[in-house]
């Protein structure tokens, strides 16, 4: 316990202790100002590295945050003459505010779309800065003075520590963040943004909330920016600098506080790295070994293809050669940030930290700390009494792609406490009936009602909010998440406690709860001693139990199995029959889409068996298998082919 | 304001969309092959003007100038394939993004440091002496653009549509796998599509620079606005990329004359916005099916 | 024809496919039958190179190809009908009729008047494609669809094909009518290598058949053999 404490704070507590003594014994006003700098940027870039890192997007609207900040803050105090944390408080808020707003339109994008709109964003604000000169000066910039703080002016090293304070904090509350639900939850995404929305999670929500977060933290940054430099000019946002704490990011590695201090440090140096010839010439000769070792390294053991190895390679010698051919390497600079972030993101995708994440985690094996015991099972999935009523009926249900009639007038009822089968050959339409019940499809046309009340359509996460859940044929686990994590992320009301309390590390409580939860869906579904892996290294059978035990989180009403036996080998399989008749026992309706027969025969009460996207056959699975029809459609009948071939 | 200088502003400003309209339809060439676009794409018309410059002034004939230019811009597209996007595509990652976007980077320190950062002057031996023409003045310059601009598309669209290669892209587009048991290579495919859109985006720069002048931050406000055209057009529309691309260049020539030419840029960028916003895959666009 | 020795491939670090043995003769009609998740698919994605193979061998024509990259494997002869039918939507139906083949017209001008006796001939074999030779290939239905599939692998004028599920997703009726036109090819000397859920059909129409299981070739036999296996029928139901 001790040991663990150790190895994962101290370090944390080591370094933000060396920093904050330098100004006891360093009076240098340059080094203590590129140590105020650190510190800001250190708080820009785990901002960026929210979209960047967690949501896996490329933003290049942040620089604008920071802008935008640094102006709320300068005019609260030109202005409004209002205090130090006032300003700051304006400079956060108008990050989150416009964070949010942008957040909005802009992710429900992915990929290009998304960087396209960050971009246009980060223009438009430039323009804005430039251009209302009423407000802001416009070109001409904006001086400030420096308000007391709390009634007390501030010396240099005074800053400084508020800043590292800060920088502090929001690296906790990150930390706590990412701890919870939420951090699962941005895993969860990135993973597999339709399971996400399926277990009523909502990709949507957490994107534009995290999206804001890391605003607000580009808003914070720039307050500060502006309480550093006290001179605020609209080109100092460019796009140069957008791409400079992008490098950051990328080069100290994604989705890690310490890589965005990492990224935060070079930051800060890259002025210096280019001004002073000889330091750029060690630094980009030790790039060009680096990058020669990883290359001849990943060629020798096959794991990089040769473009990955060589491009680094060719881009550092680029960079060494420039170094000593050219006048002004000042002149050249966004070519040099180019050719490093380009080494980077083909040499190291994975970023400093990456890398040495690997590395320690051989150095020092760390036992997670151990789980609370399961919950009893009458808690987490209360058995719920069936009535055999009308619980799932569909009239008419269609759903046409082009010409493709993929689903063509479905009627079907399921009654509460029932397996009901779902059959037919390959592409009758099966998926799709259950995609466009679980919300994934909205139908062309046709009525689905859940006891009664009509399901909501096109929403994965508004079913889900229904009380309906399901597995995915093809798998859709969350790959990056441990087992017990792949449970957690879909427990229905376990997590009431409100973001900025999750900051603040008030969600622990009911974090445990959770674990103890999830626990015991694991252990119902057999997976209990699994609790820890990862869930890409499980078998694949117990990948399909996953999420079985992923889907009982949302304590269904319905349960919508779909070929949960598909690939399964035949132990396997009895497994997963004895596992259902279980989670039948505890009063879950369930629709089963099986290819297995005897799986079907052994389970269901009633099978609906489908062909063409249409009912052909209806009742218990002995009178379905000899409905001439269901033999027709399954074995394709021999003699009719003979007949054809007469013909 | 009269109504003469009005109509003047937009002939003047939708002749500028046209150019707009072919960076953007460069976009449209990479992206029907292989979902991906050049976001230094403005970089490769401002680096092939600066190329096409120095032939000039090196003396070689407007009318040499013009393919050199164009396959310079080819031979560019083809190296940013390489480089910035193939092994992103490979890996079925967004990184070609990030790559992109640094390629272009390196291109624009490039002609900073070769050709300087101020803004020269394109000499080209077609009049700027306006014609007045149904009550606006128009210069054959201006119509140099509309002639480029129209021919090249039209001659891009009809490889598309009547070669067999042509039908290539298009099924690379539709299915990449499908098209490879074809015996279609798709690595080929989307080699030709980077290096047809680099040339595409080097006439571009052949087009405007006699006009607007040729200099290292022409690459940033072309290129926002031809995001804003092909967004908005949607990225497989040839016939949407030219209606948007007049519309935004004469609402953006209006609201320069109204409101003042600092705010130039926004219309497009307001308009790129909302159009992604209520409807990402474009005006012209056509909608994806979600699978599990 | 057609040889695959031992061949080894999967996703990542799953190995789906365990050293999978087959041979199709020249002019023969060979059916790969077995469950849901047994590595037909993956089979036949292995030999056509749209999946690279960690081990084994894939002989064309006298010709190793395994390696290669699927664009090449298709123009050395082998055309691939895959699951889920794959034709280019957006595409006239005569246009994906004419990209079938593309491994033997040239690039740019002139290629209809190659390809018309081509397309005659697949014209005369669905002559509702021809009623629809000039509408988008994604209007049509599931049937037409397949039609145009094997078309698109039939205008290759390939050595050997393979056809993946064609019955997939279709009314039993259209069924029949896929499965007289793959007997049709059969008797015009076609070589096939077909992958096929409805056990009993592909056993009607194929000369041999092989059971796969788990990545592994269970068992090899003549289809009358297999056809009177009443234990595999039953595991088939389904």
């Amino acid at each position: 316990m001790l040991r663990r404490l150790v190895l994962t704070r101290g370090p944390e507590l080591a370094v933000l202790g060396f920093l904050a003594a330098i100004p006891l014994f360093v009076t240098n006003p340059y080094a203590l100002g590129l140590l105020t700098l650190l510190a800001i940027y250190g708080i820009l870039l785990i901002g960026l590295d929210v979209t960047v890192g967690y949501l896996g997007q490329v933003n290049l609207s942040h620089v604008a945050f920071l802008g935008l900040g640094a102006y709320a803050a300068g005019l609260v105090v030109v202005r409004l003459h209002g205090g130090f944390t006032f300003s700051l408080a304006a400079a956060t808020l108008v990050g989150l505010v416009f964070g949010g707003l942008l957040a909005f339109p802009a992710l429900r994008l992915e990929g290009p779309q998304f960087a396209l709109a960050t971009l246009s964003f980060a223009t438009l604000t430039a323009t804005a800065l430039n251009e209302l000169e009423a407000l802001t000066g416009g070109a001409q910039g904006l001086s400030i003075l420096r308000p007391p703080f709390l009634g007390h002016p501030l010396s240099a090293s005074g800053f400084f520590w508020l800043c590292l304070a800060l920088f502090a904090l929001v690296w906790m509350a990150m930390r706590n963040l990412l701890a919870s639900q939420w951090g699962r939850a941005f895993e969860a995404l990135r993973d597999s943004p339709i399971a996400t929305d399926a277990m009523g999670v909502g990709t949507y929500r957490h994107k534009v909330a995290a999206f804001a977060l890391g605003s607000a933290l580009g808003g914070l940054a720039g307050g500060l920016y502006a309480l550093n430099f006290l001179y605020l000019q609209p080109q100092s946002y460019s796009y140069d600098l957008m791409v400079i704490l992008l490098l950051g990011v990328v080069l100290g590695g994604r989705m890690s506080l310490w890589g965005a201090f990492l990224g935060a440090c070079l930051v800060v140096l890259l002025p210096n790295l280019l001004s002073n010839r000889l330091l750029f010439q060690v630094f980009s000769g030790l790039g060009l070994l680096l990058a020669a070792y990883s290359g001849t390294r990943g060629l020798v053991k096959k794991t990089t293809r040769p473009f990955q190895a060589l491009a680094p390679v060719v881009a550092m010698g680029l960079l060494v050669v420039g170094g000593l051919k050219v006048q002004n390497t000042e002149d050249w600079r966004k070519a040099i940030f180019a050719l490093m972030l380009f080494s980077v993101v083909v040499g190291l995708p994975e970023g400093v930290m990456g890398f040495a994440a690997k590395a320690l985690s051989k150095l020092f094996h760390l036992e997670p700390p151990a789980l609370p015991p399961a919950a009893s099972l009458d808690e987490v999935l209360p058995a719920r009494a069936s009535d055999g009523s009308s619980l799932l009926r569909l009239i008419d249900l269609k759903q046409y792609f082009g010409g493709v009639k993929a689903v063509d007038g479905v009627s079907m009822n399921v009654v509460s406490g029932a397996i009901h089968g779902l059959i037919g050959p390959n592409g009758s339409g099966k998926s799709t009936l259950v995609n466009v019940v679980s919300g994934l499809y909205t139908p062309t046309s046709g009525e689905m009602t859940l006891r009664g009340r009509l399901l909501p359509t096109g929403s994965l996460m508004r079913v889900a909010g229904f009380g309906v859940a399901r597995t995915f044929q093809n798998l859709q686990i969350f790959s990056g998440l441990s087992a017990l994590d792949n449970v957690m992320v879909a427990l229905r009301g376990a997590y009431r406690t409100p973001m900025p309390l999750v900051l603040l590390g008030a969600a622990r409580g009911e974090e445990r709860k959770a674990q103890a939860d999830a626990l015991a869906l694991l252990e119902l579904t057999g997976l209990g001693v699994d609790a820890r892996t990862p869930a890409k290294d499980l078998t694949y059978g117990s990948q399909r139990l996953l999420e079985i035990a992923r889907a009982l989180a949302r304590r269904p009403e319905l349960l919508i199995l779909d070929e949960p036996a598909a690939g399964l080998a035949h132990p396997d399989v009895m497994r997963l029959v004895e596992i259902i008749r279980r989670i039948a026992s505890r009063g879950v309706t369930m629709i089963l889409i099986e290819h297995h027969m005897d799986v079907v025969s052994e389970l269901c009460t009633t099978v609906t068996v489908l062909d063409g996207g249409r009912v052909i056959a209806e009742g218990t699975p002995d009178e379905v298998k000899r409905h001439p029809k269901v033999i027709e459609a399954y074995l394709g009948q021999a003699p009719a082919a003979g007949a054809a071939a007469e013909a | 304001m009269t109504a003469a200088v009005l109509a003047q502003v937009v002939v003047s400003g939708a002749l500028m969309g046209l150019v707009y309209a072919l960076v953007a339809y460069g976009f449209q060439l990479t992206y029907a092959t292989s979902k991906s676009i050049n976001f230094g794409q403005g970089e490769l018309v401002m680096v092939s003007a600066f190329v096409s410059l120095s032939l000039v002034n090196a003396g070689l004939p407007y009318g040499l100038v013009l393919p050199a230019g164009m396959l310079f811009g080819a031979l560019l597209g083809l190296f940013v394939e390489r480089a910035g996007v193939r092994l992103a595509l490979e890996q079925k990652s967004e990184g070609w993004i990030l790559m992109t976007i640094i390629l272009g980077l390196f291109f624009l320190s490039a002609a900073e440091n070769v050709w300087g950062r101020d803004d020269r002057p394109f000499p080209t031996p077609i009049s700027s002496d306006p014609i007045h023409l149904l009550g606006v003045d128009i210069t054959p310059l201006e119509i140099s653009v509309a002639v480029g601009v129209f021919a090249v598309m039209g001659l891009v669209e009809l490889f598309k549509r009547v070669t067999l290669l042509g039908k290539a892209f298009e099924a690379v587009s539709a299915d990449r796998d499908a098209a490879e048991l074809m015996g279609i290579s798709a690595r080929r495919a989307i080699m030709l599509s980077y290096g047809l859109s680099g040339m595409v985006a080097a006439l571009a720069g052949i087009l405007v620079s006699p006009i607007t002048t040729v200099g290292p931050t022409m690459s940033s406000t072309l290129i926002l606005k031809a995001f804003s055209v092909a967004v908005v057009a949607g990225l497989d529309s040839g016939f949407g990329v030219v209606v948007v691309g007049i519309l935004l260049g004469a609402l953006e020539a209006v609201t320069s004359l109204t409101v003042g030419s600092g705010w130039r840029e926004a219309p497009g960028l307001v308009l790129l916005i909302l159009a992604l916003a209520v409807r990402p895959t474009g005006v012209f666009g056509k909608a994806t099916i979600r699978k599990v | 024809m057609l040889r695959v020795e031992g061949l080894h491939a999967g996703y990542g670090a799953s190995e789906v496919l365990q050293g999978v043995t087959l041979e199709v003769g020249a002019g023969q009609l060979v059916a790969l039958i077995g469950a849901n998740g047994a590595g037909k698919t993956t089979t036949m994605r292995a030999i056509s190179g749209l999946l690279k193979p960690a081990r084994g061998r894939v002989i064309l024509d006298g010709r190793e190809v395994q390696g290669l990259e699927a664009f090449q494997i298709a123009r050395l002869g082998l055309a691939h009908s895959p699951e889920g039918r794959k034709v280019f939507g957006p595409l006239s139906v005569e246009d994906n009729l004419l990209l079938g083949a593309f491994r033997r017209l040239p690039a740019f001008f002139g290629y209809r008047r190659h390809a018309a006796a081509g397309l005659e001939r697949v014209y005369g074999l669905f002559p509702k494609l021809k009623d629809r030779r000039t509408q988008a290939a994604g209007t049509l239905s599931g049937g037409e669809q397949q039609m145009l599939a094997i078309g698109r692998a039939l205008m290759a004028d390939p050595k050997v094909i393979l056809l993946d599920e064609p019955s997939m997703g279709l009314a039993p009726i259209i069924v029949q009518e896929v499965f007289a036109t793959i007997r049709r090819l059969k008797e015009a000397g076609t070589t096939l290598l077909l992958v096929e859920q409805f056990a009993s059909s592909a056993l009607a129409v194929a000369d041999r058949a092989y059971v796969m299981e788990r990545g592994r070739i269970l068992r090899e036999k003549s289809t009358d053999d297999l056809r009177h296996d009443e234990g595999l029928l039953q595991a088939y139901l389904g």
